[in-house]
Parts: C-alpha cells; sequence; structure tokens
C-alpha cells in the first residue's frame, strides 16, 4: 500500500508542476515550492538512465558469475 | 498493416502534432501558458504511465490472497523433491 500512496503523491506534484503551475500566477506563492521547468524532463531522464544503467550491470553481474570455464580435454 | 506500422503511425501523428504546437511550426502563435505545458508533454506522459504502473502493482501485489492449499501442497513437493534429489547424490 505503500507504494500505491507514493506513485499517488509522484503523479499529483508532477501533475501540479507540468499541467498545472503554468496557468497560476507567477507571483503566486506556490511557485516556491516547484524548481524551474527545466528539471521536470531533466530528472526524469536522469532516473530513466540510472535505471538502465541498474539493470545493465544487474544483468552483467550474473551473467559473470554464471560463467563456466572452458572444458579441456 | 501490422500491429507495429499501426502504433508507429498513431505516434508519428501524435508527434507531429506536438511539434507544431511546441515549436509553433504552423504559425499559430499559442499563448505562453499552453507552451509551457506542451514542451514537456511526452515525457509527462511517460512518467503517468510510470506511476500508474507502479501503483497498479503495488496494489495487487498488497491485495494477493493468500492461498493456503497451493501453500501447503507447494511445502510437501518441495520436501518431496528435497529428499529425492538427496538420495541421487545433490547436495544441498
Amino acid at each position: 500500500m505503500g507504494l500505491v500512496g507514493f506513485s499517488l503523491l509522484l503523479f499529483i506534484y508532477y501533475t501540479l508542476w507540468v499541467i498545472v503551475l503554468p496557468f497560476v500566477d507567477s507571483d503566486h506563492v506556490i511557485h516556491g515550492y516547484f524548481l524551474p521547468r527545466e528539471y521536470s524532463v531533466i530528472l526524469p531522464g536522469i532516473a530513466a538512465l540510472l535505471l538502465v544503467l541498474f539493470v545493465g550491470t544487474f544483468i552483467a553481474v550474473v551473467m559473470w558469475k554464471n560463467r563456466k570455464p572452458k572444458k579441456t580435454q | 498493416m501490422t500491429k507495429l506500422m499501426e502504433w508507429l503511425s498513431g505516434l508519428t501523428v501524435l508527434g507531429v502534432l506536438w511539434a507544431a504546437v511546441t515549436f509553433d511550426l504552423l504559425g499559430l502563435d499559442p499563448p505562453e501558458a499552453v507552451l509551457q505545458v506542451s514542451w514537456p508533454l511526452p515525457v509527462f506522459l511517460l512518467v503517468a504511465l510510470g506511476c500508474f504502473s507502479l501503483g497498479t502493482v503495488g496494489y495487487r501485489v498488497a491485495t494477493f490472497n493468500d492461498c493456503q492449499t497451493a501453500a501447503a501442497e507447494l511445502q510437501a513437493q518441495i520436501r518431496e523433491a528435497k529428499t529425492d534429489l538427496q538420495r541421487k547424490g545433490l547436495r544441498f
């Protein structure tokens, strides 16, 4: 259930950031709770990169551990 | 048309629409707020899909029922397999 709550929170924050904030006056206090808009693309990009790196590293480690030396007669 | 071609042509149409709005290719001059919503839109849809997937996985894991009879049956099969393999010489 924690995962559901976390993903809901993330979705609401990100939706506010990308969809709602451009229609709010630039001197409203809520703008202080969000980074500049560039980060709304950069941060998910970095997260995706880290995910790919992690998955690739995991596969490489597992395949390395399972290598068998060649049998010689 | 294959499914792949269908998906690709659908994505291409949406991509062209997005580019036309974001980079003002048709000279429509959208208001500033629309431009600010439009350019992160592909990333936003991906993040929304990710959140939905994460939430669905979490919900299904949390509400998965215990299957008592299947669990007992599985434990019995594990014991049986262990004794069988030990008899055949495999060491755990």
